[in-house]
């Protein structure tokens, strides 16, 4: 625990020195880029990994995130710093209701449900032209003035603070154990009194609430919301993440962020190509990396831990 | 309320509705009984799609013969995908299969369109296309044929899960794998002939629609969607389950396209399950009681 937060506190303090190293604006919209994915996918851990039940549907609170802080800022003339944390609030609401749905069922009814709330709001913004002007999307949101990446780097940043400290409040307090129980043995956990429904909720609101900041960020900086914010594609990118990086650890889906944003980077000449690889690379992580990178970490580590341990005895004895 | 419209909307939907029940039939089996959440499934489709472009314009084969190859190449594939990557996660729980077969659908969605392209293919169909009237009704020769073909790979499919040896290895499977291992059944051949038929109900699917509109590489993601709308519409694993959903579905679009609006038309699916699982969760047609 202590570890995990000294990882993560180096890790926040590390990017902040970022902007102060780096100029070029191109290396900086990949920091924002990875920040961004780094809290979408924290926040899709506190579901996937702390509950244990796997959401297809987390574009939805993404997107209703960016639609609401869109329109709040073209409509309404919100500043940015009140448009970002309503976009949290109405996601969050968005997963309230969701959740009471969803978080009744478990297993494959579970995903496919999540899944078709997140295809009706892309429907719905695709064809509710009055509020949404449909498939052309909300272009022109304000940036007010920001041209710098370096500015954006620093409010993204302040996000991931704001994603990883509470994450981290929600997985250390007694609400987060409940939910490791419930994942771990559901049965179990309701015996001493653990009610699943009401953990599950708290994680799944506050993973809305989490992945609606990001939207509302998303949808300032790129300054254009379409319906395409509820599409698959976002999904499986922020799934990829998380099981790479090893869900159900803080750690993880930060790692997996940057390493997946800087993978699809690199290979965004091939477009295709690079889909495919990627397809390759996910069917390989889940046949020999099941557990992710930080699994992997973790499995190196406590082998290294028992090794040394016997050469010690034998050293004793021949003393 | 307009009869002949009415008939109309309610034969484009049936004709929609078989070709849904056949992918769904697949889906059911390899979902509703092996519990593999298969979001692979729509490529599946797509591509018996495309190797029915294949067969037919480059091979230069005719439609039904086109068909048995094109059933027996994707049995063969689906019976590797099952052995090499399904298996590895069997007995797992649901969650390495979904990131399995999602992996599984970006790979063949994106080596599709690097080998052949995003444009759309025109499966040579197997009669003209000239339009027949009964009555008020217009029904093109080929949508008839097309139709008749997935009726009677219903119909086999059924008889394969009911009459033969096979079928009835399947069923044991399911029950009690444990069971039917001991009893002598080679388990792991059994999963892979499910997922194997699953596999070809969805190609053959998709190259029946191919012949009537055209196969194109990126159209796998809705059908999978919609294959698993309707399995949960019909209950878990239910033969019959699939078939009345697969009508239910094509039927509440067609008629949602004609008379409500068309743009939404993807939307009733999603609204469907999303009731079903509120009120009835175990589906109209649930072999087993059941719930989600």
């Amino acid at each position: 625990m202590t570890l995990e937060r000294n990882v993560l506190l180096a890790f926040l303090a590390a990017a902040a020195l970022l902007p102060a190293l780096v100029t070029d604006q191109y290396l900086l919209h990949l920091g924002v880029v990875a920040l961004f994915y780094a809290i979408l996918a924290t926040s899709l851990n506190l579901v996937v990994g702390y509950v244990g039940e796997f959401s297809l549907g987390h574009t939805a609170f993404l997107g209703a995130g960016a639609y609401t802080a869109a329109l709040l800022s073209t409509h309404l003339g919100l500043p940015m710093w009140a448009t970002i944390p309503l976009a949290g609030l109405i996601s969050a609401v968005f997963g309230f209701g969701i959740g009471a749905i969803t978080l009744r069922l478990q297993g494959p009814y579970f995903v496919i449900v999540t899944l078709s709330f997140a295809e009706v709001l892309r429907i719905v913004a695709n064809n509710w032209i009055a509020v949404t002007n449909g498939p052309m999307g909300l272009a022109g949101i304000d940036q007010f003035g920001i041209t710098n990446k370096g500015t954006f780097f620093y409010i993204v940043l302040g996000l991931t603070a704001v994603a990883l400290y509470l994450a981290f409040r929600f997985v250390h307090s007694n609400a987060g154990r409940a939910a490791v129980a419930v994942r771990e043995n559901r049965y179990v956990a309701q015996s001493i009194g653990v009610d699943p429904f009401g953990t599950a909720m708290q994680a799944f609101v506050l993973g809305a609430f989490l992945a609606g900041l990001a939207g509302g960020f998303y949808a300032h900086y790129i300054s254009f919301v379409g319906p395409e914010v509820f599409r698959f594609p976002f999904m499986v990118t922020m799934i990829i993440m998380v099981l790479l990086g090893g869900k159900g650890t803080l750690l993880g889906p930060i790692a997996g962020a940057v390493i997946v944003t800087l993978l699809e980077e690199y290979l965004r000449e091939m477009q295709e190509l690079r889909l495919t690889l990627f397809g390759l690379i996910v069917m390989a992580v889940v046949l020999f990396l099941p557990n992710g990178l930080m699994g992997f970490i973790a499995q190196r580590r406590e082998q290294q831990g028992t090794k040394p341990a016997p050469r010690a005895a034998t050293k004793e004895r021949t003393v | 309320m307009d009869l002949d419209l009415f008939l109309q909307f309610l034969t484009n939907g049936v004709v929609m509705g078989v070709f849904y029940a056949l992918s769904a039939l697949g889906l059911t089996l390899i979902f509703g009984l092996m519990r593999v959440v298969n979001f692979a499934h729509g490529e599946f489709y797509m591509l018996g799609g495309v190797t029915g472009w294949f067969v037919t314009s480059y091979l230069g084969l005719d439609f039904f013969s086109g068909l048995a190859l094109v059933a027996v190449a994707m049995a063969a594939f689906g019976w590797l995908v099952d052995r090499f990557l399904i298996e590895r996660v069997r007995g797992q729980g649901e969650e390495p299969g979904i990131l399995l077969t999602i992996g599984l659908s970006i790979f063949l969605v994106n080596a599709t369109l690097l080998v052949v392209g995003p444009a759309p293919m025109k499966v040579a169909g197997a009669v003209s296309e000239g339009p027949l009237f009964f009555g008020p009704i217009a029904v093109t020769k080929l949508r008839l044929v097309a139709v008749g073909v997935g009726i009677a790979l219903i119909a086999g499919a059924h008889l394969i899960i009911r009459r033969t040896r096979l079928g009835a290895a399947m069923r044991a499977t399911f029950q009690d794998p444990m069971a039917a291992s001991l009893a002598g059944i080679r388990t792991g051949n059994v999963y892979a002939a499910t997922f194997a038929l699953g596999c070809t109900l969805a190609a053959l699917s998709g190259m029946l629609l191919g012949s009537i509109y055209s196969a194109q590489a990126s159209v796998g993601g809705l059908i999978s969607l919609k294959s698993f709308v309707v399995v949960i519409l019909g209950g878990m694993g239910s033969f019959a389950g699939a078939i009345a959903g697969g009508l239910l579905l094509g039927v509440a679009e067609a008629f949602w396209g004609g008379y409500v609006a068309t743009g939404m038309v993807d939307v009733v699916g999603f609204v469907l399950v999303i009731l079903i699982l509120l009120f009835r969760p175990q589906g109209l047609f649930s072999i087993r009681a059941e719930r989600a």
